[in-house]
């Protein structure tokens, strides 16, 4: 009888042992939760958020048919909550996705502010946080244990732009900076004026501007007082297409205007009509990049996820038909990546998914990426520069990825009232 | 090169604050005749920022047949929303009635998410500019500051030389005393209620005419704080003070920017919002029925 009690105690160790060792076992799905802005001031950008990432759900239910894990594949859950584009709400969610709803990671709000507001909630939870929208460095600068940036740093977002404008006109000297006074904004800024100096452009202006601004008036006065050649500027949507329309207003004319966020976005262009022709932006995705398996097999890293093609196809399917813009394409990357770490690390376990994360170089329809180990701060995925050429977005920067040239200088105002196209010869 | 700098922004302040002397009427209107603080009042606004939009992008129709039809279109929500709701608060205690302006005001822009979407839009009504030495104006501009100073004008007309505008003056001062001399308050107060949300809508129109674009269903929130400041400041019962507090408001925003830009390492914008606000409370402490409110 003792003989007998050992051994089932045996087996009923070995058995309990497997089952901690190999937890995979007991996993029958995925969750990945999400503090969604389906309303409030980043309503747009998280709509398009909301698109991207249940196009490349479904891609990785349908066509990978769901996440290997423990020698099986298993659905990916997704579970999206409107944040309403608030600080409060973002935090009380993350806690809910995790006391609640026991997910297996987080896709971050959209927009710095709000990823900064709730990274310290996943990281009190321990669990992995995935930046889509929030660009600032300073997200990856607090120490952070689980926060994995997916797009591009805040700092690098005009550097392409710079660049292009120095090859463009050697000469150029007069530079402006006029920025919104936001999170993602100031990083960008001060990115920008860095680069700028070391390529020999003079700051003539460096000012930002607050918040939900509604008259930029006086600050576009002061700007074109100061006489600049090249403009760098914006912040989100609203301030963006304001910007631009006032700089019309007021009759400032410049050789570029590069502008983050808003001129990358169609309704730019609806709002604005001809006065964008020649305006650029940087984005950090846009339909038409040379993001492919063949580019990544030439690269030498896996290539994971849709094409830009099927992408585009799976999104507008969430979208009522509307063509995903940045947004969607940076927020479906999210659970690409992170089905990628969860399927190398064979594991739902949170430090074991971040670990797979600082060993993952792949290659999505986003673009590359990589992160540094010991921040989260992504590191390899790079920008593009689009600009709006005869009522069209066209990729004119990197060489290697764009889809026509520059044209330089910007059209005057008034030459596009006329009817002029910044369309090269 | 200071000076210039500065005259043009005083010239852009003086306009954009006609406008918003002009979104504010409606505000102190409302308070004089109904003591109803409308906190939704920046929803009403939208409202008008959309019909002008919709007429433009979807009719072709100018900006300027926008405003008859939103004074008609707020005219008409005012008497509805009176006679549903503000009726049933006219003596409730003064929480109530900003809770049901403020639900009012969030209905109004949850519908609109709901039927046209979050967007940030925007139309373009190219009618020309005038280049002065000090600023460039575009005549858009030009023509929001003329509709707010002649919308102005005919309501102290009304006020001041019909029957209906002297028995809303006989509320404001007594409303039992004028309920005593035969004037129908309820009417009085369903019609100050929709000539003041009138009013505010078609501001809505006159804001795009100025700025044309971000117009999305929670546009209204910065322009209702604006509001408030402007009809503290030129007393909050008073619709010209409101107007006269508009256009000094203005001046503020705009004109102190050079200056506060004088100052090294300073961020202009902020301190402009500052300013504003200490001026509000300033005033409050100092002359609290506001500057322009008789006594």
């Amino acid at each position: 009888m003792k003989e007998y009690c050992l051994k089932s105690a045996i087996i009923f160790m070995a058995v309990f042992g497997l089952l901690l060792t190999t937890n995979a076992l007991a996993v029958d799905k995925v969750v990945l939760g999400h503090p969604a802005c389906l309303s409030g001031k980043f309503a747009k950008a998280g709509s398009q958020a909301s698109w991207g990432i249940k196009a490349c759900v479904k891609w990785i239910n349908e066509v990978n048919g769901g996440v290997k894990i423990g020698g099986k594949k298993v659905p990916l859950v997704y579970k999206p909550y409107d944040c309403e584009s608030k600080k409060e709400m973002v935090t009380s969610l993350i806690g809910r996705l995790a006391t609640i709803e026991k997910v297996h990671g987080i896709i971050a709000a959209y927009s710095s502010g709000l990823t900064l507001t709730g990274a310290p909630v996943a990281e009190k939870y321990g669990i992995p946080y995935l930046s889509q929208g929030g660009a600032s460095n300073r997200i990856f600068q607090q120490g952070f244990q689980y926060a994995v940036q997916v797009l591009s740093p805040a700092t690098l977002y005009q550097a392409g732009a710079v660049d292009m404008l120095r090859k463009a006109d050697p000469s150029a000297k007069r530079m402006a900076l006029a920025f919104e006074d936001s999170e993602f904004a100031r990083m960008v800024l001060r990115g920008a004026e860095k680069h700028a100096k070391e390529l020999g452009f003079k700051i003539v202006f460096n000012r930002t501007y607050p918040k939900h601004v509604n008259d930029l008036t006086p600050l576009l006065s002061d700007l074109k007082a100061a006489k600049p050649e090249i403009i760098l500027g914006g912040g989100h949507f609203p301030d963006g297409q304001l910007f631009a329309r006032q700089m019309s207003d007021l009759d400032i004319n410049v050789k570029a205007l590069s502008m983050i966020v808003a001129v990358t976005l169609p309704a730019f262009r609806e709002a604005l009509g001809a006065k964008t022709e020649g305006i650029v932006g940087p984005a950090q995705w846009e339909f038409g990049v040379k993001y492919s398996p063949a580019a990544a097999k030439k690269v030498g890293v896996p290539w994971f996820g849709p094409t830009n093609e099927e992408f585009v196809k799976l999104a507008k399917e969430f979208s009522g038909g509307k063509t995903p813009d940045y947004h969607a394409a940076e927020a479906g990357a999210a659970p690409l990546v992170f089905v990628k770490a969860v399927e190398l690390a064979n594991s739902v376990e949170p430090d074991k998914i971040r670990a797979a994360f600082n060993k993952m170089d792949l290659m999505t329809f986003f673009g590359e990426f990589k992160i540094n180990p010991d921040t989260g701060l992504q590191t390899r995925h790079s920008m593009v520069v689009v600009q709006w050429q005869g009522g069209k977005k066209v990729i004119v920067w990197p060489e290697e990825a764009a889809t026509g040239k520059l044209y330089y200088p910007m059209p005057t105002f008034a030459e596009k009232a006329k009817g002029k196209v910044a369309v090269p010869r | 090169m200071i000076g210039i700098q500065l005259a043009g922004n005083l010239t852009q302040g003086l306009i954009l604050g006609g406008v918003y002397g002009m979104a504010t009427m409606g505000l102190s209107l409302i308070f004089g005749v109904l003591g109803v603080v409308n906190v939704g009042h920046g929803a009403f606004i939208m409202i008008g920022a959309f019909t002008t939009l919709l007429l433009f992008t979807q009719l072709g129709l100018s900006p300027i047949i926008a405003i008859p039809v939103a004074l008609v279109i707020g005219m008409a929500l005012g008497f509805f929303f009176y006679y549903t709701v503000i009726i049933r608060l006219t003596e409730a205690p003064e929480l109530a009635s900003l809770l049901a302006t403020f639900a009012i005001g969030t209905l109004l822009e949850e519908s609109v998410k709901f039927t046209i979407g979050t967007e940030f839009r925007g139309y373009n009504w190219d009618v020309g500019k005038i280049s002065l030495h000090i600023t460039t104006l575009p005549m858009s501009k030009i023509y929001a500051f003329v509709g707010s100073i002649l919308i102005a004008l005919l309501l102290y007309l009304w006020f001041s030389k019909t029957r209906a505008g002297t028995a809303v003056r006989a509320v404001m001062q007594d409303r039992k005393g004028a309920g005593v001399c035969g004037v129908n308050v309820n009417w009085i107060y369903a019609l100050s209620f929709a000539i003041g949300i009138g009013l505010t809508v078609t501001s809505g129109v006159l804001l795009t005419m100025f700025i044309p674009v971000g117009i999305n269903p929670y546009m209204g929130g910065a322009y209702t704080l604006k509001a408030f400041v402007i009809a503290v400041l030129g007393g909050l019962a008073s619709p010209y003070g409101a107007f006269f507090g508009g256009l000094i408001f203005g001046l503020i925003e705009n004109g102190t920017y050079t200056l506060f830009a004088l100052v090294p390492s300073l961020e202009p914008f902020a301190m402009t919002r500052f300013l504003s606000f200490l001026i509000l409370l300033l005033i409050l402490l100092i002359k609290p029925t506001g500057l322009l409110r008789a006594k």
